[in-house]
């Protein structure tokens, strides 16, 4: 164990004019995380909106115009302000630690991808004050809707605010790059980086092949509507496929963007909470370079409903995405396997995320068969599947993260006796919510609704995942709640609460300024344990 | 349309038309490999949970990979998706093969927020309007070739119970046949999001005997085609 005298002093705190001037990774990590959480609650206030407004048939408590806003802008902010960047935001606090770097290469752009991030977020959602409110076209905002559809200037700050996104996104991932192949620790080669870093650097280059076409998009979409362009005009040769295969061209690598990270977060918590390393470190990296090239091929599985693509291709694709997937699954399961496993806050939502994302990946393999995509498509059993993936999953794995590391950012614990209750309630909460939509789904409810009508079972299904939705509001509640008691009551962490595996338990809690005094020599890519167990083999 | 409304649900709908049919198998063998899959993944994640609980100080085995296991996984993993995707591509090319001579032709044109159904061969057109939700009219037993294209924004011409949608897209007319097994009245909607009166986008399927449709386009030729929902009634759902 180490001691706390050979530990350097943590990091001072910062006034105001601190945190609007900083450029320190770990001050930005803890800025982009605390604006997620923001994003998350507005948005998470919408979606209780959507559910209140589906929760009887034929009886819609929103006017159309709001509830498309509403869903359009639930969608964005979840994806684009909140599930992307929390892992951006994590890893600006947690990567540099763990390669044992005092800081990220290049500090100051950093401190713009912050700014432009919580700047493009906030002109994103500000259609909402202006007149013909915000943009009302879904998120993927297909055009002509997103065009000649939508005539409001709301659709133009959402285009510009997710302009400014991307490139904020675009920054962070060539930060992070750097900051792995330039920064390391001595001792850290490549294949010793914690999983959670190597998933960063993939995530990072999925931005960089992503992020520009998206960019691209957004920019022909706003010349197309203020400017006289007609690149997804069909009446002037433009092309509405078109913009659906650029869209998407982004918008599936996006989803990775939005998974591996998470992928990376449980990764280094159930190792530590079953007291074993990773199971197939080296298949779980190629598995993960195999998901980034594989993200690029399978756009289309989106568009096959339009008649226009080459379906089979995109089908094969998809469908082979599940096998890296699959595998690690094996390294998830191997991990515990003959373990010696406890169940703090954090691993009941990695396990959480393991029985919810399973779901997720079992109806993703099958939308990719386009004869069943005919059937699914657009309806609310893609709602289902998404859900399961983005919320079940990654969502669980954002709060086994925040429950993890949230020790070492403060220097305080969050209760855990709080977390479980949280956990549960999300727990059930969620199942109820999302499950039900697989059925509503199938039997033809379509998405984007303000009402439906009375069919059998629609009603029921609709009341349960409505209430559903309100169980996993009251587990948000209670993380927050668990928020406010452990800062305003502090249990102290200490350096390494759990016996931590990488260098971030190393150093204090929270670290000071430039991380660390001294790093431990790293043989392994878990040197804490090294360091504690020297008998043990590596 | 009350009567109506339970088989218009596509709560396991059987199979209203031979693509439905085939939609149902290839959904059928996902499901089982689905629930399969995800079964043995469930027992071993619960066996993990409940059987490995840390019990005392002690450092458990600290083995890295297992190349056999890991090896065999990923080969199985590989199988079932091949098998999955031969079985999912014979089915895609069943349903979307067009037949040479169709019994009807119908040009489908979304707007918002209705539809357009134009019968070729000088047959009728019958529009909507999102209070008065169009009717296709199609004979039982015999392949209705569909050419789909939108007059505004997306839009996607969604029969749940033929569980079966294609995208209404402007600029590109895209084709499909149906051929509906089991005469009755269908629900359908629009499925990609158009703009305000998205959820109010219906219309109705009719499936009616081949003597039935040859009257009924009789009909609709000496009635000097008027506009509006035919009479065999589907009213709003």
């Amino acid at each position: 164990m180490s001691t706390a005298a050979t530990l350097a002093a943590p990091g001072p705190r910062l006034g105001l004019l601190g945190w609007l001037t900083t450029t320190n990774h770990k001050q930005i990590g803890v800025l982009y995380m605390a604006t997620t959480l923001g994003f998350f609650v507005v948005a998470g206030v919408m979606a209780l909106l959507i559910r209140a407004d589906l929760t009887v048939p034929n009886h819609p408590i929103v006017e159309r115009q709001t509830y498309a806003e509403l869903f359009t802008l639930h969608g964005t902010g979840m994806i684009f302000l909140v599930i992307a960047p929390f892992g951006l935001g994590l890893a600006n606090y947690i990567l540099p630690l763990q390669i044992g770097a005092p800081d990220m290469a290049y500090p100051r752009l950093n401190a713009l991808s912050y700014w432009l991030f919580l700047l493009g977020g906030l002109v994103l959602m500000s259609g909402l004050l202006t007149r013909d409110g915000a943009a009302a076209a879904g998120w993927v905002a297909y055009a002509p809707l997103s065009t000649t559809g939508s005539p409001g200037s709301g659709m133009d700050l959402w285009i510009v605010g997710l302009l400014m996104v991307s490139a904020s996104s675009i920054m962070t991932a060539i930060n992070l790059i750097a900051t792995t192949l330039l920064y390391r620790a001595p001792g850290m080669i490549m294949w010793r980086i914690p999983v959670f870093c190597w998933d960063m650097v993939v995530t990072s280059l999925i931005i960089l092949m992503a992020f520009p076409p998206l960019a691209a998009t957004l920019a022909m979409l706003l010349i197309d509507r203020r400017l006289g362009g007609h690149a997804f005009d069909p009446s002037q040769g433009g092309s509405a496929v078109v913009y659906q295969h650029l869209f998407w061209f982004f918008g599936h690598p996006e989803v990775y963007v939005m998974v591996l990270p998470y992928f990376g977060m449980i990764t280094e918590i159930i190792p530590v909470f079953s007291r074993k390393p990773v199971f197939g470190y080296t298949a779980f990296v190629l598995t993960t370079l195999a998901i980034a090239g594989l993200s690029m091929t399978v756009w289309a599985h989106h568009m096959f409903t339009t008649g226009a693509v080459v379906n089979p291709f995109f089908s094969a694709m998809s469908l082979l995405i599940a096998v890296p997937t699959g595998i690690k699954y094996v390294n998830w399961i191997g991990t515990m396997w003959g373990g010696a496993i406890v169940f703090p806050t954090a691993m009941l939502f990695a396990v959480g995320f393991l029985l919810n994302f399973l779901i997720g990946g079992v109806t993703g393999v099958m939308i990719a068969s386009p004869p069943i995509d005919f059937w699914a498509e657009d309806t609310y059993f893609i709602v289902a599947h998404m859900h399961y993936v983005l919320g079940g999953g990654s969502l669980f794995a954002l709060f086994a993260a925040v429950y993890y590391w949230f020790p070492k950012i403060t220097g305080v614990m969050l209760r855990d006796g709080w977390g479980r209750l949280q956990f549960w309630l999300m727990f059930v909460g969620f199942n109820a919510t999302f499950w039900p939509m697989h059925m509503l789904g199938l039997w033809g409810m379509q998405r984007r609704v303000v009402t439906y009508p009375a069919l059998p079972g629609w009603g029921t299904a609709n009341l349960i995942a409505s209430l559903g939705s309100a169980v996993l509001a009251a587990g948000v509640l209670v993380f927050l709640w668990n928020l406010w008691v452990s800062l305003r009551l502090p249990v102290p962490a200490g350096p390494d609460p759990w016996g931590g595996y990488t260098l971030e338990w190393a150093t204090t809690s929270p670290p000071p300024e430039f991380n660390f005094e001294t790093i431990p020599p790293i043989r392994s890519e878990r040197p804490v344990f090294d360091l504690h167990h020297p008998g043990a083999a590596s | 349309m009350s009567g109506a409304a339970a088989e218009c649900t596509g709560a396991m709908p059987g199979e209203a038309t031979l693509q439905a049919a085939d939609i149902q198998h290839v959904w059928n063998v996902f499901l089982l490999a689905a629930i399969g899959v995800a079964g043995v993944v469930y027992v071993l994640i619960f066996w993990c949970i409940l059987r490995y609980r840390r019990r005392g100080d002690g450092l458990p085995p600290q083995f890295r990979h297992h190349t056999v296991v890991e090896t065999v996984c990923t080969a199985l993993a590989v199988l079932i998706v091949a098998g999955l995707f031969a079985l999912s591509y014979a089915s895609e090319v069943r349903i979307e093969r067009l037949d040479r001579r169709p019994a009807a032709t119908v040009r489908v044109t979304g707007f918002d927020w209705s539809w357009r159904f134009e019968y070729a061969g000088g047959g009728p057109t019958v529009t909507g309007t999102p209070d008065h939700p169009p009717v296709l009219v199609v004979p039982v037993g015999r392949p209705v070739h569909i050419d789909i294209t939108s007059a505004d924004v997306d839009h996607a011409f969604f029969v749940p119970a033929f569980l079966f949608k294609r995208d209404a897209i402007s600029g590109l007319v895209s084709a499909f046949d149906l051929v509906v097994t089991r005469p009755g009245v269908y629900r359908g909607e629009c499925a990609e999001f158009c703009g305000l009166d998205h959820a109010a986008m219906n219309f109705t399927v009719s499936a009616v005997t081949p003597q039935a449709y040859d009257q009924w386009l009789r009909e609709r030729r000496t009635a000097g085609q008027p506009q509006g929902p035919a009479a065999s009634g589907a009213g709003s759902p």
